[in-house]
């Protein structure tokens, strides 16, 4: 039983590893229809305890998404053109002002952002600074490229205390 | 005020006794007497009530050294007649790509050439500090030729780590030459130095192509260049040997890409060798240190040595995650929708055998520093954890605008 719920969590994984690679559209375009979650079917969540394993993949999803991430921060060309996105025309990477991802402050959002002149979330702001200093295009907030940026900007300030609204 | 912003004025107020009684052992300051008013000339030595912390520096042995600096510099203004009265000025970090890729980078280069042309009286020569492309291609080195050779005046030029790791500087030194170098103004000895050719071979066992090794070197985070900034053994016997005939007490200036003290190594903001460096320039009672490669406002002393970072033209860095150097008066958070912001060149005025250094930084002349926290990015948010790059080791993409 629990050999299975691993195999269907490993086999997600693979999907979303798939759609990263090579056949990004077709398998994003099956996974965000919901065709994949239909006949997958939504996770049983906490209705059993955890496997080791189980616990491993939950952490290699995270990690991939990290890398993605730091990968776009910093400016990889290619993987934009993968991934489908624009991210700068100036020849500007998010990580040439925020080394480390610093002074990106994910913890202390969703806050007032002067610049934009509104209140924002994180990937309001990341677009911000895609639209803004780089010239790209903006992307959208759900997209993977946009997971891939929080999650490397989140897991950059691992360990930080959260303090929401801080200018 | 919550209990953070107690315990942060409390220590800043700290801070401030301390400074007071540094300044009252050296009779500086009356019993009593507050600070006196501050001016852009006196900010490096205000600097000392701003807190702030590097790992690896005692406060305690860098409080003195800036009281001695303190005291010189106001004593120049009331000296009698010139010794050496000139200024010179510093370009560097403009990072350029070519033309069609960013024109801002351009437009940045050339707004500070064409300030420097206008200075009346106009300054003795300049310096461009390295960095003057973003990736080492002839074609962005030539384009910086290009923008410079309109200077008006002479312009010496040190490497820095983005015009070199394409071609292992061949295009550099074939159109500005060799470093380090050394030549004698008005009574003052000038050495710019390499601090950049010296990386650990990191392309060689992996087989990388010159734009791969150029794109990890590009990366100011990336951990694959390794501790890349130092002297070498070669260049400090040079700077030994340089400095040997030279009176004690007069005036060396140093010209640098990277600090040349510990600032943040993951970074590069310093060059491995920094003891040795500065135990060469220790028996020396005037000498100040220029550098390039921080992209920030930088203020730091360390014995006699004044240690000054100058801004870049492109674009800033952040401060690094330790803090800055205690002496550092931190500068305001720049604005990221103003492509002119914090950035900008710098003035040197000589007079008297002292050296006087203005940042000409461009939207914020009148509020180059940052007494709030919540202006200054360095004290802003203490709960702030930072790791380094996950995917750097694994990358071997390239940087945008290469192809
Ligand atoms: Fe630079
Ligand atoms: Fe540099």
């Amino acid at each position: 039983m629990n050999k299975a719920k691993t195999e269907r969590y490993r086999v997600r994984h693979l999907m979303g590893l798939g759609a990263l690679a090579g056949a990004f559209t077709l398998a994003a375009t099956l996974v965000f229809s919901g065709v994949v979650r239909d006949v997958i079917g939504p996770a049983y969540a906490h209705k059993e305890h955890h496997q080791e394993d189980e616990l491993q993949i939950f952490e290699e999803i995270f990690m991939e998404y990290v890398i993605l991430g730091d990968r776009l921060f910093h400016g990889d060309a290619e993987l934009e053109e993968e991934m489908g996105v624009n991210l700068s025309d100036t020849g500007m990477a998010c990580a040439m002002c925020h080394p480390f991802a610093k002074d990106t402050n994910p913890h202390e959002f969703p806050k007032f952002q002067e610049q934009m002149g509104e209140f924002s979330t994180l990937a309001g702001m990341t677009n911000w600074c895609i639209d803004n200093p780089n010239q790209g295009e903006e992307i959208d907030v759900d997209s993977e490229a946009m997971k891939a940026l929080e999650a490397y900007q989140y897991w950059s300030h691992d360990g930080s205390v959260l303090n929401p609204g801080v200018h | 005020m919550n209990r953070k912003e107690r315990m942060e004025q409390q220590r800043q107020q700290e801070r401030l006794e301390e400074v007071r009684d540094a300044l009252r052992k050296r009779e500086l300051l009356e019993p009593g007497i507050s600070m006196p008013g501050m001016s852009r000339r006196t900010f490096m030595h205000k600097s000392l009530m701003f807190a702030g912390g590097v790992a690896g520096l005692s406060t305690a042995n860098l409080w003195l050294p800036i009281i001695n600096t303190f005291d010189m510099a106001f004593a120049s203004e009331n000296a009698e007649g010139g010794i050496n009265n000139f200024r010179f000025a510093w370009i560097s970090d403009t990072h350029l790509y070519p033309e069609d890729v960013n024109t801002r980078f351009v437009e940045k280069a050339k707004r500070a050439v064409d300030e420097i042309n206008a200075l009346d009286p106009p300054v003795d020569f300049v310096v461009m500090g390295g960095d003057l492309a973003q990736l080492g291609d002839p074609v962005e080195l030539r384009l910086g030729k290009e923008i410079m050779d309109e200077l008006e005046v002479d312009v010496y030029y040190i490497p820095g780590e983005h015009d070199w790791y394409l071609d292992m500087g061949e295009t550099f030194v074939d159109l500005f030459g060799e470093s380090p170098w050394t030549f004698d103004h008005k009574g003052v000895r000038f050495i710019g130095l390499d601090t950049i050719s010296r990386a650990p071979d990191y392309w060689s066992v992996t087989n990388m192509s010159p734009e791969e090794r150029m794109g990890h070197m590009a990366g100011l985070d990336n951990s694959v260049t390794g501790p890349w900034a130092g002297l070498g053994r070669s260049q400090r016997d040079w700077l030994e040997s340089t400095l040997n005939d030279w009176d004690r007490d007069d005036p060396v200036v140093i010209f640098s890409h990277n600090p040349l003290y510990e600032y943040y190594p993951p970074w590069n903001f310093w060059v491995r060798d920094w003891r040795e460096t500065l135990e060469i320039l220790r028996p020396f009672n005037n000498v100040t240190d220029f550098h390039g490669h921080t992209h920030q406002v930088l203020y730091n002393e360390i014995d006699n040595i004044r240690l000054i970072g100058m801004l870049a033209t492109a674009w800033p860095w952040p401060y690094a995650p330790e803090g800055v150097p205690p002496m550092t008066r931190p500068m305001t958070r720049v604005d990221p929708g103003d492509h002119f912001d914090g950035l900008g060149w710098d003035l040197m005025t000589f007079q008297d055998n002292r050296v006087e250094h203005e940042y000409m930084m461009w939207r914020r002349r009148d509020h180059i520093f940052a007494n709030r926290p919540e202006d200054n990015a360095v004290t802003k948010n203490p709960s702030i954890k930072l790791q380094p790059r996950v995917a750097d080791r694994m990358w071997t993409g390239r940087y945008r605008g290469t192809d």
